[in-house]
This record gives C-alpha cells, sequence and structure tokens, in this order.
C-alpha cells in the first residue's frame, strides 16, 4: 500500500509539473502577472515535496523489506543491517535515478525560493528548471519505475546488495558526487533562461557563483571518494583507471572548473562572457551525457547498469532536446552579447581564457577517449580499448603548458598586460628550482620516464610559485588570494605525487608455506606468513591470515582476507594495507597452491596519502574563496 | 568566424546525437543469425600451469572466454562466469596478450572460474579465432565454433544466445 501511495505521489508531482508547463507556456507566454509567477512556484514547491515524501516513503519500504517491490528484492536482504537497507537503494539503475531526481528538486527549490520575489529571470528559470525535472521524472516512471511490483505474491527473501557495495563509502559516494553532478542545473537553467530573455544589461554572474562552487565542491569530494574506495575498499590496488566512467565524471569538472576561472574574468570585467555561458551550459550538458553513458550500457564498465536501449533512447533523446536547446539559444544570442571586447595580451584575463582553451582541450581529448572505441565499433565491427597511455600522452603536455601558463599568470593584473620582464622574474626563481628538484628525483630514483618527469616538473613549477608567493605575504607582506593560493598548491601537489606515485611504486608477487620467512627486498627485510584461518561470519566465510613484516627496520603485522559470500556465491578481496605518511604496503591474499602454500601480492604504494589530501587542498581553497566573498 | 562557431555549436552536438542513436540502434542479435559456425583452428599451446593443451581439450561443450588481467571489463563479466562454473559449464580461459605471473596473481585474486586457461601473450591463437580484443566469448561444440560474442557476456546474452544453442545441440546429441 506504502508503495503504490508513494508511487502515486510521484505521479502527481510529475503532472503538477506538466501543468507549470502548460500554464505558462500555452496560456500567457508573454504576459506576466506576478500572481502567475506566485502561483508557478507554489506549485513547484508542491511538487518537490511530493518529491521528497515519496522518496521518504522508499527508504521506509527498503528499511522495512518490503520484497514484493521488485527493486527493493533484488537488492536488498533481510540480513543486512539498517544502514546497507537504505544504501541499497542507490546501489543499481532504478533507486539511484530516484535519488538523482531528489537532488535534483532539492537544488531546484532552494535556489528558486532564494531569488529575489521579482527577480526577472525566476519565472523562466523555474519552467528550464520543471521541463528537466519533468524529463527525469518521467524517464523513472516510464522506463525505470522503481514501485514495480512482484504479482501476485512477493518473494520472502531479497537477492542481497552487491558485496562490493557493502561499504560505508558506497553510501557517500554516490550521493556526492551526484549532488556535484546535479548542481550544475542551476547554472544551465539560469544562463538559458538568461538568453531567453534578452536583457543582457543584467548581472547575472552573482546569482550563480556561489550555487556552482557549492557543486564544484561536491563533484570534487565525489571524484575523489570514488577513487579512495576502488583503492582502500575493492581492493584494485590503484586509484584511477581511466575507465569510461571515472572520465565522464571527469570531463564536468574539468568544465565546471574552467567555468569558475571564466566567472571570475567575467564578473570582474566584460570579457569572456560569451565563453563563461558557453561553459555553464556545457557542464550540465557533459553530466547529461554521463548519465546517457552510464545507464544506457553502450559502454562496458565496472560502473555502467545493465543494457537496455529502450532507457538509452530516452535519456539520449532527452538529454539531446535539452542540451541542443540552450546551445542553440546561446549560438542565436552570440552577436548580443557583447564580449567581444579585446582581451590584453597577457592580463590575467588572457591567461583565463588561455586556460579555457586548454580545459576544453583536455574535454575534447576525454571525450575522444570515450568515444573513440564506439566509432571504430560502428565502423569496422572491431573492439578496441583505450587506456592509460593514451591519456598519460595527452595529459602529460597540457599539463606542462597549463603549469607554466599558472606560473606566470600569478603575478598577472586584471586589465593590464606583463611586462616581459616581469614575466620573467616570475619565471625565474620556480623554473630554476623545479629543474633541480626533477633532476635531483632522477638522480636519487635512477628510474628514467619522460611522461612522469613532466609531471614532477610541472607540479614543481606550481608548488614553487605559489610558495614565493606565500613567502613574500609573510615577509614583505604582499597581497596573496588566499582560496585561490591554496587550491593551485593542491594543483600542483596533485601533479607532483601523481607521477612520483608513478615511477616509485612496486609490486612483488609472493609464493609462501605457513609459519615461512622470506626476504623481499631491501625495504622489506622479513615477510613471515604466521596463521590462516576460515571465520564464519553472518552472510559470509572470511579466510583470514595473519602475516608480520619487517619493514625499514619496523615490525608491521599485516591481515588480508579473503570473503566468500553465501547468497551471491562472489568471492572479494579485502586487502591490508600498512600506510605510513610516504608509501602505502597494500598486501592481498590469492589462492592457495597444490603443495599447500599460498600466494600474496604484496604492493609498496608510494604517496596515495597525499594524492587525498591534494583534493581536500582544493576543496578547501574552494570554501575559503566562497566564505571570504560572504564576509566581504 | 563568429558564423562557424555559431554553426559548430549546434552542428557538433547533433552529430553526437546521431552517432549515439545509431550506435544505440545497431541489433546485436542480427550479428548472430549471420553467423558461420566454423572448426576450431589446430593450435599446440601451454596453460597457464604449463601443462601442454590443444584442441583435443575441447571436446565435448566447452565455453571459451578471452580474457586478460588489464582488462577492467572482464573483470564485470568475472562474478557471472564464476556463477556458470559452479553449474558445472566448463569455460576454458584464454589468457590473451597477458605475462603470466599477472594473470596467475589476478585468478588468485578474483577466483578461478576456468577448467584451465591458454596462455597466448602475442595473440597468435586469438588471431586465427578472430579476436579483436578482451573480453570476447566463444561457444564450443567438439571443436566446433557455434556462437561468438564481443564484449560482456551476462545473463541476457547467455539466455538469449548461448542457452538455445546448447539445449539444441544437447538435443541432437
Amino acid at each position: 500500500m506504502i508503495g503504490e501511495i508513494a508511487h502515486f505521489l510521484s505521479l502527481s508531482a510529475a503532472v503538477l509539473l506538466i501543468l507549470i508547463l502548460i500554464f505558462n507556456v500555452f496560456f500567457s507566454f508573454n504576459k506576466i502577472h506576478s500572481n502567475q509567477l506566485t502561483l508557478s512556484l507554489r506549485l513547484f514547491n508542491q511538487a518537490c515535496f511530493l518529491v521528497f515524501i515519496s522518496f521518504g516513503m522508499y527508504i521506509y519500504l527498503a528499511i522495512s523489506d518490503d520484497f514484493s517491490i521488485v527493486y527493493i528484492a533484488n537488492h536488498s536482504n533481510s540480513q543486512l543491517p539498517v544502514f546497507y537497507k537504505v544504501t541499497s537503494i542507490w546501489s543499481a539503475h532504478e533507486g539511484s535515478m530516484f535519488l538523482w531526481i531528489v537532488f535534483l528538486t532539492g537544488w531546484s527549490i532552494l535556489f528558486l525560493n532564494s531569488l529575489n520575489k521579482n527577480h526577472p529571470l525566476k519565472r523562466l528559470t523555474l519552467l528550464m528548471l520543471s521541463l528537466i525535472i519533468l524529463g527525469f521524472m518521467l524517464f523513472l516512471l516510464i522506463t525505470s519505475n522503481p514501485f514495480e511490483r512482484i504479482l501476485p505474491f512477493g518473494v520472502i527473501e531479497g537477492a542481497d546488495i552487491n558485496p562490493i557495495l557493502q561499504d560505508p563509502a558506497l553510501a557517500i559516494h554516490p550521493p556526492m558526487l551526484y549532488l556535484g553532478y546535479v548542481g550544475f542545473v542551476i547554472a544551465f537553467s539560469y544562463i538559458t533562461a538568461y538568453l531567453f530573455n534578452g536583457d543582457f544589461e543584467l548581472q547575472w554572474e552573482q546569482d550563480i557563483k556561489n550555487w556552482s562552487f557549492v557543486a564544484w565542491i561536491f563533484l570534487t569530494i565525489g571524484i575523489t571518494l570514488g577513487s579512495w574506495w576502488a583503492y582502500y575498499e575493492l581492493g584494485w590496488g590503484g586509484y584511477w583507471f581511466w575507465d569510461p566512467v571515472e572520465n565522464v565524471a571527469l570531463m564536468p569538472w574539468l568544465a565546471s572548473t574552467a567555468f569558475m576561472h571564466s566567472l571570475f574574468a567575467s564578473s570582474k570585467s566584460n570579457v569572456l562572457k560569451a565563453w563563461t555561458m558557453f561553459l555553464g551550459i556545457l557542464i550540465f550538458s557533459l553530466s547529461l551525457f554521463g548519465a546517457f553513458i552510464v545507464r544506457s550500457g553502450i559502454i562496458d564498465s565496472v560502473h555502467s547498469f545493465a543494457n537496455d536501449p529502450e532507457r538509452g533512447l530516452y535519456l539520449l533523446g532527452f538529454s539531446g532536446f535539452i542540451s541542443l536547446l540552450a546551445m542553440g539559444i546561446f549560438a542565436y544570442r552570440i552577436p548580443s552579447l557583447n564580449s567581444s571586447k579585446l582581451v590584453v595580451i597577457g592580463s590575467k584575463e588572457s591567461f583565463l581564457s588561455m586556460n579555457n582553451i586548454l580545459m576544453i582541450t583536455s574535454i575534447f581529448s576525454i571525450f575522444l577517449g570515450v568515444t573513440y572505441p564506439l566509432i571504430i565499433e560502428s565502423i569496422s565491427g572491431d573492439k578496441v580499448s583505450i587506456g592509460p597511455p593514451y591519456y598519460n600522452t595527452i595529459f602529460a603536455p597540457i599539463i606542462l603548458i597549463a603549469s607554466i601558463f599558472i606560473m606566470i599568470s600569478v603575478d598577472a593584473a586584471w586589465q593590464r598586460s606583463m611586462s616581459l620582464r616581469n614575466i620573467s622574474l616570475t619565471a625565474a626563481i620556480p623554473s630554476v628550482f623545479s629543474l633541480i628538484i626533477t633532476y635531483v628525483v632522477w638522480y636519487a630514483t635512477g628510474i628514467f620516464s619522460i611522461l612522469a618527469y613532466i609531471g614532477i616538473f610541472s607540479g614543481l613549477l606550481i608548488l614553487t610559485s605559489y610558495f614565493v608567493r606565500v613567502i613574500n605575504n609573510l615577509f614583505n607582506n604582499r597581497f596573496i588570494n588566499k582560496g585561490s593560493a591554496i587550491a593551485h598548491i593542491g594543483l600542483g601537489l596533485l601533479f607532483f605525487v601523481v607521477s612520483m606515485n608513478s615511477i616509485l611504486s612496486y609490486e612483488k608477487n609472493l609464493n609462501i608455506s605457513l609459519d615461512q620467512t622470506v626476504a623481499v627486498d631491501e625495504s622489506v627485510t622479513a615477510f613471515s606468513f604466521d596463521d590462516i584461518k576460515v571465520i564464519k561470519a553472518s552472510n559470509h566465510d572470511i579466510i583470514s591470515a595473519e602475516v608480520s613484516i619487517r619493514q625499514d627496520g619496523k615490525n608491521v603485522l599485516l591481515n588480508p582476507q579473503k570473503r566468500k559470500y553465501i547468497t551471491r556465491g562472489q568471492i572479494t578481496s579485502e586487502s591490508a594495507i600498512q600506510a605510513t605518511i610516504l608509501k602505502d604496503t597494500y598486501l592481498t591474499i590469492g589462492d592457495q597452491l597444490e603443495n599447500g602454500s599460498w600466494t600474496f601480492s604484496l604492493k609498496i604504494n608510494y604517496f596515495i596519502k597525499w594524492i587525498w589530501i591534494s583534493s581536500a587542498l582544493m576543496v578547501l581553497g574552494m570554501l575559503i574563496t566562497i566564505f571570504k566573498q560572504k564576509t566581504s | 568566424m563568429n558564423l562557424i562557431f555559431r554553426f559548430l555549436i549546434i552542428i557538433v552536438p547533433i552529430l553526437i546525437l546521431v552517432f549515439f542513436t545509431k550506435v544505440l540502434l545497431i541489433d546485436e542479435d542480427n550479428k548472430l543469425i549471420n553467423f558461420e559456425s566454423k572448426i576450431f583452428p589446430e593450435f599446440e599451446m601451454r596453460d597457464l600451469n604449463g601443462n601442454q593443451v590443444s584442441a583435443q581439450s575441447l571436446s565435448g561443450i566447452k565455453i571459451l572466454n578471452v580474457w586478460a588481467s588489464w582488462c577492467i571489463t572482464c573483470l564485470v563479466e568475472h562474478p557471472f562466469l564464476s556463477q556458470l562454473s559452479e553449474k558445472n559449464i566448463e569455460i576454458v580461459g584464454l589468457n590473451y596478450k597477458d605475462t603470466d605471473s599477472k594473470a596467475i596473481a589476478w585468478l588468485q585474486k578474483h577466483g578461478n572460474p576456468y577448467i584451465f586457461s591458454i596462455y597466448d601473450p602475442r595473440g597468435d591463437l586469438a588471431f586465427d579465432l578472430g579476436v579483436t580484443g578482451a573480453p570476447e566469448t566463444f561457444l564450443i561444440f567438439d571443436n566446433e565454433i557455434i556462437a561468438h560474442v564481443q564484449g560482456e557476456i551476462n545473463q541476457q546474452k547467455w539466455e538469449s544466445i548461448f542457452l538455445p544453442l546448447i539445449n539444441n545441440n544437447q538435443d541432437q546429441s
């Protein structure tokens, strides 16, 4: 019964949205009464609340083990802790789409109600948001109904959530990512409304700035958590795989990063206005494209949901319609945007527009990497796979150029050109320092990889140029933009540690019997296999090994596990990780061989913690930027 | 210049849209109707444990799955293959363009659903089979290839393509 009520509430929300659209478009598109706006907003608020209540009821259904609902029967189980019963809702397609819609309505309702009562763009933004929410609601209710019942009788027990998803990180990673993806709907709708409206004297940047910044924070945290989860919980042994689904999350991130930079320029002076709008539209279009890639099953990936051409076609049609609508009105309005004022070469704006071009290049390269296999397949029927070598080769030069521009632009000023003398002064110290340190790294490790050293050098360029600024600030009291400095230090650190990680990390496979001790290398001088036992847990068996190693003169106990889940027969690996500030010791247990010995895989991964730190710094920088604006 | 840019903004999304619609509408099953069965090529190779294997090892109903430790999609379909092997369906692995230590480590980490895995580091046998990448899955009946699927094998493809052929051939024999 509750399932039917929840279903009905969702349907009613869709009907309300249709009413809003009909009411505004067909009856009085031109005449605008303030009452009409009030009424539309009221209807919109009610539609959003209906969605929230419906989702709340759905959570209740999941907690109370209502296995007569197909989706819950397929993805939950009565033995699960309540926490995982709730998170199982977003462990597959239908439920996660529902969550996506809840966030969409959440962002929209907050934004619309924060706008001034008589804001000239309020009505058009409301219509755009209603259209987008309605599109997704219909997609949910028509092609992927989460409320569908098993009739006439439900099953007694659910099929269980996929064990690799039984993890606290799953509770946060998808919601954070979705909050980020969806948050850019605000910039998208608002810019589209602005372009439709046609009053280009209106100030628009301030209204969406902080909303986009907050969405960017969620997106950054979401991507980092995904990476963290793959590394620590899934035992993949790495943090980034250039998987198509990781790529479709990275594209909106790059676009939104460019958007924010561009927004600074267009709110300071009138330049880059068209750029900023284009990027604002592009971010959400890329989010829609991502939703299509993941949910159509068009690409084989660890993340993709079941293949269903009907869903794919709907999403493609809808995303295409929304994006083309925005792009079309943008293309139509370009001439009247007055953004043609020439950018002074060597000014801050010129570096920011350079940044835009580099970001678009990166997005295009990733887009090509994602679609190229599909293009080849549709032409010749061959399957090709594009992996890290492609992306590393493409990104190394882009990162180098970007770092050089970041280094120079630290001292650039708005609307004024930078003299060649100033440029050389700014660049001198960081370049020399970075070259020396890069050479020292090469000398100390004795490993050579051109791409990795480009990364190290680029990272150091950014780091040293900002350190020079920080020192200048501390001792000479020169101005420094704290938020920007922290975020860019995070970026430089990221380039540096990722490249260091790629040259220093290594892996050893060991084959060892119980109670044996072997020496591995100069760092790990003793590796003892002390014990192995089988433990029975509620829904899985655990094979747990005890290993003690002597590493760099210290004794470390490691406890890698293997779990076999009874309901699904799936085997998962729980790596044992000993993390120090510099390196992680990552031990995974393999199979027992015929002679009774066991295999282990020992990985030494450098600078992993620093990857999370660098991303935390970027988020921190963003937070400071947001709060500094509020106080000033 | 401005005009070209405006034109591009509209035309590029449209092209992308058309392309993806085309990709979505390619009928997967169409490819299989035209599938002609052929004899499994002769080979003499080693498996990952170092044992000699040849075409004679493929009698009866066998599934041949092309996999590699570097292949992410193989990891996606791996639980499904494990389910099949628990139902006593015999799956032979063809370890494709991989190194044996990595391949063995991968099997140890994720479980081994294969009765044995042919070690094909250069992709010679895979080339004879017409393999273009990993994963791919073949259905073999007494040394004859009767079905070939590129990409992930899952419940749906198993039920629509492999299962009818298996039942069919079992009835005949």
